[in-house]
C-alpha cells in the first residue's frame, strides 16, 4: 500500500485567506464571528469578508454559486503550493475527491426568490449548474485539469472529512496518483440560518461580546455559529510526490468512517468511538500516540458531552493527556466545509508544533473533562500524531489521523 | 437608432470583455461565449430592451447578430431602446 503525503494546502475562511494567516489567528484565539449585516438582515454569523467575485470574470460566476468561489479559491492556494501540473491532459491518474453538505443552496434559494416572490416568469438557464452539488467538482476538473476520477460527497458537516479519508484511501490501494480534496459551503442565507434558528442549535448571541457567542466544551455553551469558506488539500503518493521533488507537508497515516444507525440528528459516542477506533487501526498505531485531537466541538449541549465521552471510550485514562482543541469557536461551523478546514488546522498544529486554544471556554463543565486548552495556544514540542474529528447530521462519523512527515 | 453600442457595452460588462474585442462580426464562441452563456445574456436583453427574444438562439453567432435581432423586435415593438 501507497504512503499518502499532502504537499498543498488551501483555505478561504472567516479568519482569513491563506492558511498561515489562518492558523496564525487560530493560535491567537481571534474569532472570525460576528454581527454581520447581509443583505437580507443582521445575523450571528462568521463570513469570509473577502471579495470573492473579483477573481472570477463575469462569465464564469454566471455559472457558479458562492460555495464553488470559495472552492475554486482555496484549490488555486493548494495548487500552487503542490505545483501540481495543471496541463489539460496531465490529469487522468489523478481525482477529485470533494465534498459539500447543501452546494448551491444559495443559488437554489435565488431562484426561488426571482420565481415565488418576484414572480419572474422564467429562471436563469445557468440555475442548474450553479445549484447542483456537484458544481465545485466539476468547476475543479476544469480550472485545474483533473481527468481522473471525480466523487462529491455530501454528509452534512462531516462532507470534506469523508471527501479527504475517500482521497486518502484511493491514493493508498493505487487507484489515484494525486488527488484535489477538500470541501466547502456558503450557507450563510436567509433560508439556511432561518432553518438552522428553528432546531435550536445556533448559539445565543453574547449582547457585549458577540465575537464569543460559541463556547465549545464551555458550562454556558449554546450552540454554534454558523460559517462559511472553503479547505482544499493536493495529497499524492509519497513516491510520487518525492520524485518530483515536491515539499511535503504532512502525512495522512488513518481514516475511520462509522454510521450511527441510531438517530437522523442526535450524535452517539457509540459509533463516533468507531471512527476513532477504526481510524487508529488503519494507521496501524497505539491510541495512546495521539498527541492531539481537533475536536468536532460544535458547542451544543448535548453534542460536546457525547464527544467527550467517545473520546473516553477510546483512549482510557489517556484520554486525559491529550491537548483537545474545539476551534470551532473562532472560525464558525463551515458545515460542508468545516471538516477540511480543521483538518487543515490539525496538520499545521504538526506543522508548527503548537495547539489552538478552545476559546471561549470560562465556565468548566463537570461532564466535560478533558484538556480543552483553555487557557490559550500552547507549545507542544514533539507531536508526532494527531487527530481530527468531524461527525454529520445523518449520524456519519470521521476520524482522520495524520503524522509529521518523516521519510 | 440601432442597438449595437448598447449591446457591446452589456457584453464588455457582463462577461469582462475589452470593447475592441466585441466587433459586429466577432463571433461569440471565439469570445468565450459559449451557448448557455449567450442563453444566459438574453435574459439581461430582454430586461434592459423589453423584448422578448426567440427561445431558439442558434442562429445568433456574432455580435452583429445579436444587434439586428434586438432591432427588429424592438422596430415590431414599436418602441425605442430603453
Amino acid at each position: 500500500m501507497k504512503r499518502v503525503v499532502v504537499t498543498g494546502m488551501g483555505i478561504i475562511s472567516p479568519l482569513g485567506d491563506d492558511v498561515e494567516a489562518f492558523f496564525d489567528a487560530l493560535l491567537a484565539g481571534k474569532s472570525g464571528v460576528r454581527v454581520h449585516d447581509f443583505s437580507w438582515g443582521t445575523q450571528l454569523a462568521a463570513p469570509v469578508l473577502s471579495d470573492v467575485d473579483a477573481p472570477f470574470p463575469k462569465i464564469k460566476r454566471l455559472s457558479m454559486d458562492r460555495t464553488t468561489q470559495l472552492a475554486l479559491l482555496a484549490v488555486r492556494q493548494a495548487c500552487a503550493q503542490s505545483a501540481v501540473d495543471g496541463t489539460p491532459g496531465a490529469g487522468t491518474d489523478s481525482g477529485i475527491y470533494w465534498g459539500t453538505a447543501m452546494g448551491g443552496a444559495g443559488a437554489l434559494e435565488n431562484a426561488y426568490r426571482e420565481l415565488f416572490i418576484n414572480h419572474s416568469p422564467r429562471l436563469r438557464p445557468m440555475t442548474i449548474v450553479a445549484v447542483m452539488t456537484n458544481g465545485a467538482t466539476g468547476q475543479i476538473g476544469i480550472d485545474f485539469g483533473v481527468r481522473g476520477p471525480s466523487y462529491t460527497y455530501s454528509s452534512a458537516c462531516s462532507s470534506s472529512a469523508v471527501a479527504i479519508g475517500e482521497a486518502y484511501r484511493a491514493i493508498r490501494f493505487g487507484i489515484v496518483k494525486s488527488a484535489i480534496t477538500g470541501g466547502a459551503d456558503a450557507l450563510l442565507t436567509a433560508g439556511v440560518m432561518n432553518a438552522w434558528a428553528s432546531l435550536q442549535t445556533l448559539a445565543k448571541q453574547d449582547e457585549q461580546h458577540p465575537e464569543t457567542s460559541c463556547r465549545p466544551f464551555s458550562a454556558d455553551r449554546s450552540g454554534f455559529v454558523l460559517g462559511e469558506g472553503a479547505g482544499a488539500l493536493v495529497l499524492e503518493e509519497e513516491e510520487t510526490a518525492r520524485a518530483r521533488g515536491a515539499t511535503i507537508l504532512a502525512e495522512i497515516i488513518g481514516y475511520g468512517n462509522s454510521t450511527d444507525a441510531a438517530h437522523i440528528a442526535q450524535p452517539d459516542a457509540e459509533g463516533q468511538s468507531r471512527a476513532m477506533n477504526q481510524a487508529i487501526a488503519d494507521a496501524n498505531i497505539a491510541p495512546g500516540q495521539v498527541q492531539h485531537i481537533n475536536a468536532h466541538g460544535t458547542g451544543t449541549v448535548v453534542g460536546d458531552v457525547i464527544e467527550t465521552n467517545a473520546i473516553k471510550n477510546v483512549f482510557g485514562v489517556h484520554a486525559h493527556a491529550i491537548p483537545v482543541s474545539a476551534t470551532k469557536a473562532l472560525h464558525g461551523h463551515v458545515m460542508g466545509g468545516t471538516g477540511a478546514i480543521e483538518f487543515i488546522a490539525t496538520l499545521q498544529a504538526l506543522r508548527r508544533q503548537a495547539v489552538p486554544p478552545t476559546a471561549h471556554l470560562t465556565h468548566p463543565d463537570p461532564q466535560c473533562d478533558l484538556d480543552y486548552v483553555a487557557e490559550g495556544q500552547r507549545r507542544v514540542e514533539g507531536l508526532e500524531v494527531a487527530m481530527c474529528n468531524s461527525f454529520g447530521f445523518g449520524g456519519n462519523n470521521i476520524a482522520l489521523i495524520a503524522r509529521r512527515y518523516a521519510r | 437608432m440601432s442597438s449595437l453600442p448598447k449591446i457591446q457595452q452589456m457584453l464588455a460588462e457582463e462577461f469582462d470583455l475589452p470593447l475592441d474585442q466585441l466587433t459586429p462580426d466577432a463571433a461569440l464562441e471565439a469570445r468565450n461565449i459559449d451557448s448557455l452563456s449567450a442563453l444566459e445574456f438574453m435574459f439581461v436583453i430582454e430586461d434592459e430592451f423589453g423584448i422578448k427574444m426567440p427561445g431558439e438562439i442558434a442562429s445568433i453567432k456574432t455580435v452583429g447578430d445579436i444587434a439586428r435581432t434586438v432591432d427588429e423586435l424592438v422596430a415590431a415593438k414599436g418602441a425605442a431602446p430603453a
